[in-house]
């Protein structure tokens, strides 16, 4: 493959993720995390050439609100910018790409939001189309039940796998300051809640989140100023399947896998398990199983490494993952952030020792109809 | 049933979408609301270049800097801008024509706007001084209605270089 430009994540900061601020509005948290990413690589505002972010107005409430979010990230004077209706790893993909034409050395990528203020369950039900499927009143939870129910139905999974796997990710979580849900619980515990929507409990569910973030890219030449640690990315792809429900095999993401492929090449590597840590945006234990599957993690239809023993390469979600904290717009950046922190020995008390290379995986729509996946690494990729 | 369209034609469907919010004030804006109740206009000032913003924000779009310090604004100020506005205008319960204008408050370094009242519209400039018409005590609220308008003070005009910056 060809050579491509060294970029590095340099930089990342979030706000805790929080049931619901009571004190500042979405940009009046957005304004302390921006300063805080540019303070922690040491350079002025003025140091970043462009700005990409990814928010969603119907959350915001307001037609082009994201405009708004232009006066606390130092707009003037006047600066290329970008806003992506959707969750800011994909910002950071643009920015990514920026990058790679050479007409910019340095990003910044934003992701925020308050979703408490709306209701994320009536939003993202816009997301179906308007004749069939939202009028049903489907929402996240009830199309990631239905792709649970496809997943078990084909690989034997059963309701203790998905609570082991729930489990898993909130002892994670009690590791991780910024997560939102920082309490450990044992899987039969999680197998006594109720049924949010059957096969999942609301022990398998993350609370409604809500954050900040922020996170800079450099370009080879200007990284290693601006980051003792620069975090290089090898590899990056995504890919987007069909918006209606019943035309793809819910119980498999042939997106994840495609993209892993292609993003997997990118970076020399032959398997994703050759990776020390993947960062997955996988709210529910059956879409983390089954994107687990999609990276070749597991061999398709057999016990997959989810539910691998303690100590497995890669750890799976060592911050705790989607199920402790999902600040929607922003859990997917946060993967990219936690796969940094991890390689730049930024992790505290969640860090995988000698971690060197890392994945993370970004997911939009339902039922994981957009993936992307993302291969970091400590050293550059290209010479 | 083959495939030609039904004869009597479902032309349209309903969707009506709700969706609700509940937003967060933030310190702020609750400040400043709050202040209004008491007949009482906050901004907040720049850490780097002293400029007073009202309402108050967390920082100065311009300068990226910290917007940390309340300061309290006299309730009078200068037209900057103006219009005539010929049309309703949604939520605001105004005999039309009227003057819809930015007031520039005595040491603020932005504009807010208002309705200009209690004067003939030939009569609006730029420069004229103005100041507010509050509701009467115990009618207040804290919100954005506690100033009704403002109308003009009978002082000399401000010079354009008083308020040439502050459009």
């Amino acid at each position: 493959m060809k050579n491509l430009r060294n970029v590095a994540v340099v930089g990342f900061a979030q706000q805790p993720v929080v049931s619901r601020d009571e004190h500042r509005t979405t940009h009046e948290m957005l304004y302390p995390t921006v300063r805080q990413a540019l303070a922690d690589c040491g350079v002025d505002r003025d140091a970043i050439e462009y700005q990409v972010a990814g928010s969603t107005d119907y959350m915001d409430g307001r037609p082009f609100g994201f405009v708004m979010a232009l006066d606390v990230m130092g707009s003037w004077p006047p600066r290329q910018d970008l806003h992506l209706e959707m969750d800011a790893a994909f910002a950071a993909y643009y920015a990514w790409v920026r990058l790679q034409t050479g007409e910019c050395d340095t990003a910044m990528v934003v992701g925020y939001g308050k979703t408490s203020e709306g209701d994320p369950n009536r939003i993202l039900n816009l997301q179906l189309d308007p004749y069939y499927q939202a009028p049903i009143g489907l929402d996240p939870t009830s199309t990631a039940a239905l792709q649970a129910s496809a997943y078990m139905a084909r690989t034997g999974i059963t309701d203790s796998d998905l609570a082991a796997v729930a489990a898993r990710n909130r002892a994670a979580g009690a590791r991780n300051p910024d997560s939102q849900v920082r309490e450990a619980t044992t899987a039969a515990e999680l197998q006594k809640t109720p049924w949010a929507v059957e096969p999942l409990r609301t022990g398998y569910l993350p609370p409604v989140g809500e954050s900040a973030t922020c996170l800079i890219l450099a370009a080879e030449g200007k990284a290693e100023k601006m980051c003792d640690r620069p975090v290089w990315i090898h590899g990056v792809d995504h890919r987007a399947e069909m918006q209606t429900l019943g035309a793809r095999d819910l119980s498999r993401s042939a997106s994840t896998q495609l993209a892993a492929e292609k993003a997997l090449a990118m970076a020399g590597m032959r398997r994703a398990n050759e990776a020390d840590v993947a960062e997955l945006l996988t709210p529910t234990p059956s879409e983390e199983l089954i994107v687990c599957e999609a990276l070749g993690l597991a061999p398709l239809g057999l016990a997959p490494l989810g539910l691998a023993p303690e100590g497995s390469r890669p750890a799976i979600n060592p911050s705790g993952g989607a199920l402790c904290a999902h600040p929607i717009m922003m859990t997917g950046l946060i993967r990219l952030g936690e796969v940094f922190r991890q390689l730049s020995g930024r992790a505290g008390a969640r860090a995988v020792p000698n971690a060197r290379r890392g994945i993370a995986h970004v997911t939009q729509g339902h039922c994981l109809q957009h993936n992307m996946v993302w291969v970091l690494g400590s050293e550059r990729r290209w010479s | 049933m083959g495939n030609e369209p039904p004869q009597q034609g479902i032309k349209y469907i309903e969707s009506t979408v709700h969706l609700p919010y509940d937003y967060v004030a933030g310190d702020y804006k609750a400040r400043y609301l709050r202040a209004l109740k008491d007949k009482k206009i906050l901004g907040s000032k720049c850490s780097k270049t002293g400029k007073v913003f009202v309402p108050p924000i967390v920082n100065s779009p311009e300068s990226f800097a910290p917007a940390t310090e309340f300061v309290e604004l006299p309730d009078r100020g200068v037209i900057t801008t103006f219009c005539v506005v010929n049309i309703p205008v949604i939520g605001r319960n105004l005999e039309i024509p009227y003057v819809a204008a930015s007031v520039a408050l005595d040491g603020a370094a932005i504009s807010i706007f208002a309705a200009i009242q209690e004067c003939k519209l030939e009569d609006v400039r730029m420069g004229m001084r103005v100041e507010a018409v509050w509701k009467p005590d115990g009618e207040r609220h804290g919100d954005y209605e506690d100033i009704q308008y403002f109308r003009p003070t009978g002082e000399p005009d401000a010079p354009q270089e008083s308020y040439i910056n502050r459009l």
